[in-house]
């Protein structure tokens, strides 16, 4: 381990602790954390992403705690109508639900580390577990659906620098409950710094959540965000992950499919630039019989850019019926562009439908002549191919002003390519 | 219009095209016959400026050489290829592509471009003379189109383009005698003193709806024998091996 990245137990002082029991929880964490490091490719799910190496390279010190400042304006999206949660550096600042019933919402600033994951394999949960300070904590009441989505704005502020944030959310939906989240995050600074989150999302009995996770600008952050969901019986999970932007990103999504009849869907379009690294890692439990889930990757990585998927899917013994898919799609246009692929299957039940797939490739140049045939540039022919190959996930989004609105953002991205 | 003075092609160390001459004065229509591999296909992509071909000999369009000039400049000079294969570009809106490649060629021109809802117009009355249904110009840019609907959608391309220059590549091979008819009505009211075309086809019928001005027999990378419309009829009578 890079003995700079060491973090002194002192630091654990700094934080506002509930009690005794939790603060025994941080320091346990933490001394943890100091024993693995930040995960080597020497780790399997760290592979193709050795976060120590990139970190080596890109800090000298980190900085864990952050003092509190007020983020420059901030671009609200006004494009469709919505409610709002400000997370900044995130920490939950304010949220307004201008068209609910507020009775049937809860939320709170999270800062409880009975939520405790346990993963001592993953050094940058235990990190979490030592560290996190602030979160978000959402619950919706049994029978409660969303009128308008709720937009989290994410926002990072431009003093940020050589910072160590650690987050934590939770997310409950009750039964027969429905909301549409946008996850956008706003990066303000124009400086590296780290942001670790943890989450946990738990769908109740024919709930339904749908998000999209969108960011809004080039920005130089290195966000790692772990995500543990579970599902019980016909709710339904759909998630569009549009996260190209960071310097380093990489989503570590593992759900458990608890409850006969869940649809679990993961669709992402990312575009992957300049010399930025993308990872998408997923682990779909099918733990009990007549479960559907979905997963379609779609990248395309420019210049020394980097893009990894990494899925898995795990069928148990008794997980008869189970329907699950999964496909990764890359498409590479520069000689020193890289992706990898893993898809993984585990099946132990006999009767399933599961399938999986990766290719990847360059642009064809046939189709290019082609574009080219009729006048275009082959610049702007491979805009548009680059479009179309990721409008199959994009034009997947039901709502007109919500699809429009990302492709206006995507489109932004790949015109610089 | 086009001047072409032997002109050689070759791909990965073969040569397909192997000294050809031909002349296309404006307003004339070229038929080009000739057996499956004679190098057909070869010619109309020299013609659009498709990389990857060795080449030597000249060509020059409208008085200037195309040697150096890159495919979208020839696009927008008025050269126009209709392909024997239309690629099927998944995710990319047929109506949208169309608008944007007729006004990036009108930027070319210098010409103001052209607003949606004028487009819209334009596209729709075309597409009625071709006997298109609309519909599949809001799908993705020939994705499942059948064979006749990708053939006619290069002819919808090419009256919306309006170049001097036509070369249609087996554009009547997979259509049935209705569609046929259509696309060479299509063609027939595009014929003026200024437009040009080289008609590529291996069937005599489509040159009784598309009267040529000369046939050429292309054989083994050169043009063997040149002659009217009789030249085609006799053709479908003796087959190649007789010729000579
Ligand atoms: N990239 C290539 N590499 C090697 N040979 C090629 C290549 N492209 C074409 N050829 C060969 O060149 C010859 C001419 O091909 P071309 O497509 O021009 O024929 P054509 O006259 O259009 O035939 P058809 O009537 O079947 O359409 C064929 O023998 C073909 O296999
Ligand atoms: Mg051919």
């Amino acid at each position: 381990m890079n003995e700079n990245f060491k973090i002194s137990p002192s630091e654990i002082n700094k934080i506002k602790v509930l009690n005794q029991k939790d603060k025994n929880f941080r320091l346990e964490s933490l001394k943890l954390f100091n024993q693995q490091g930040f995960p080597t490719r020497n780790h399997e799910d760290w592979k193709f992403s050795d976060i120590n190496q990139i970190f080596s390279k890109n800090f000298k010190n980190l900085e864990s705690f952050k003092n509190e400042i007020k983020p420059k304006s901030i671009n609200f999206i006004k494009e469709f109508d919505h409610n709002h949660i400000l997370m900044v550096n995130g920490k939950l600042e304010n949220s307004e639900f201008k068209f609910e019933d507020k009775n049937k919402i809860k939320i709170k600033s999270y800062n409880d580390s009975n939520f405790s994951l346990n993963n001592v394999e993953n050094s940058l949960i235990n990190l979490n577990n030592a560290l996190s300070n602030n979160g978000l904590f959402l619950e919706v009441a049994d029978n409660y659906k969303f009128e308008k989505a709720i937009i989290i704005y994410n926002v990072f502020t431009d003093d940020l620098k050589d910072n160590l944030l650690n987050n934590k959310n939770k997310i409950i939906l009750g039964k027969n409950s429905e909301l549409h989240i946008v996850e956008y995050n706003i990066n303000q600074s124009k400086n590296k710094f780290i942001y670790n989150t943890t989450e946990n999302v738990i769908l109740n009995e024919n709930a339904s959540l749908k998000t999209i996770n969108l960011q809004a600008n080039q920005n130089e952050g290195f966000f790692y965000k772990f995500s543990k969901g579970k599902m019980k019986s016909n709710s339904n999970f759909s998630s569009f992950i549009f996260s190209s932007g960071p310097k380093f990103n990489k989503i570590d999504a593992e759900f458990d499919l608890e409850g006969e009849n869940c649809d679990c869907n993961i669709k992402s379009a990312l575009f992957i630039n300049r010399d930025k690294h993308q990872e998408i890692k997923t682990k779909i439990n099918h733990l009990v019989p007549n479960c559907k889930s979905y997963q379609k990757i779609k990248s395309v990585v420019d210049a020394e850019g980097k893009g990894v998927y990494q899925g898995k899917i795990y069928v148990k013994d008794i997980a008869q019926k189970t329907n699950a898919y999964q496909l990764s799609k890359a498409l590479l246009l520069s000689e020193n562009s890289e992706f990898n692929s893993k898809p993984e299957l585990e099946i132990y039940a006999d009767d399933v439908k599961c399938s999986h797939g990766s290719t990847s490739g360059n642009v064809d140049e046939n189709s290019i002549h082609y574009l080219m045939t009729r006048g275009l540039s082959k610049k702007q022919a491979i805009q548009l191919l680059v479009n179309g190959f990721l409008n199959e996930i994009i034009g997947d989004i039901k709502s007109n002003s919500v699809r429009k609105f990302i492709e206006n953002k995507i489109e932004i991205q790949i015109h610089g390519y | 219009m086009l001047v072409i003075k032997n002109l050689k092609a070759s791909i990965n160390n073969r040569e397909i095209l192997k000294g050809l001459n031909l002349k296309i004065n404006p307003g004339e229509v070229h038929a080009i016959m000739g057996p499956n591999g004679s190098g057909k296909s070869t010619l109309a992509n020299v013609l659009s400026g498709k990389n990857g071909y060795k080449i030597s000999g000249e060509v020059k369009y409208l008085g200037e050489s195309l040697n150096d000039i890159p495919v979208e400049e020839r696009a927008q000079k008025g050269i126009f290829l209709a392909f024997q294969y239309p690629l099927e570009i998944p995710g990319v809106n047929t109506n949208n592509f169309l608008k944007t490649s007729l006004n990036t060629i009108k930027k070319a021109k210098g010409e103001k471009e052209i607003d949606t809802i004028a487009f819209l117009e334009l596209v729709k009355e075309k597409a009625k003379e071709l006997g298109i249904d609309e519909k599949i110009l809001s799908r993705q840019l020939n994705v499942g189109f059948s064979g006749g609907e990708k053939k006619k959608n290069e002819i919808l391309q090419m009256k919306i383009l309006d170049p001097n220059l036509i070369i249609l590549d087996e554009t009547d091979s997979g259509l049935d005698i209705d569609a046929l008819k259509i696309i060479s009505d299509g063609v027939n009211s595009s014929r003026s003193e200024k437009k040009s075309f080289l008609v590529i086809t291996h069937y005599q019928r489509l040159l009784e709806y598309i009267k040529p001005d000369h046939v050429h027999v292309l054989s083994d990378g050169k043009i063997i024998k040149s002659g009217t419309s009789e030249l085609a009829l006799e053709l479908e009578k003796k087959g190649y091996k007789k010729l000579n």
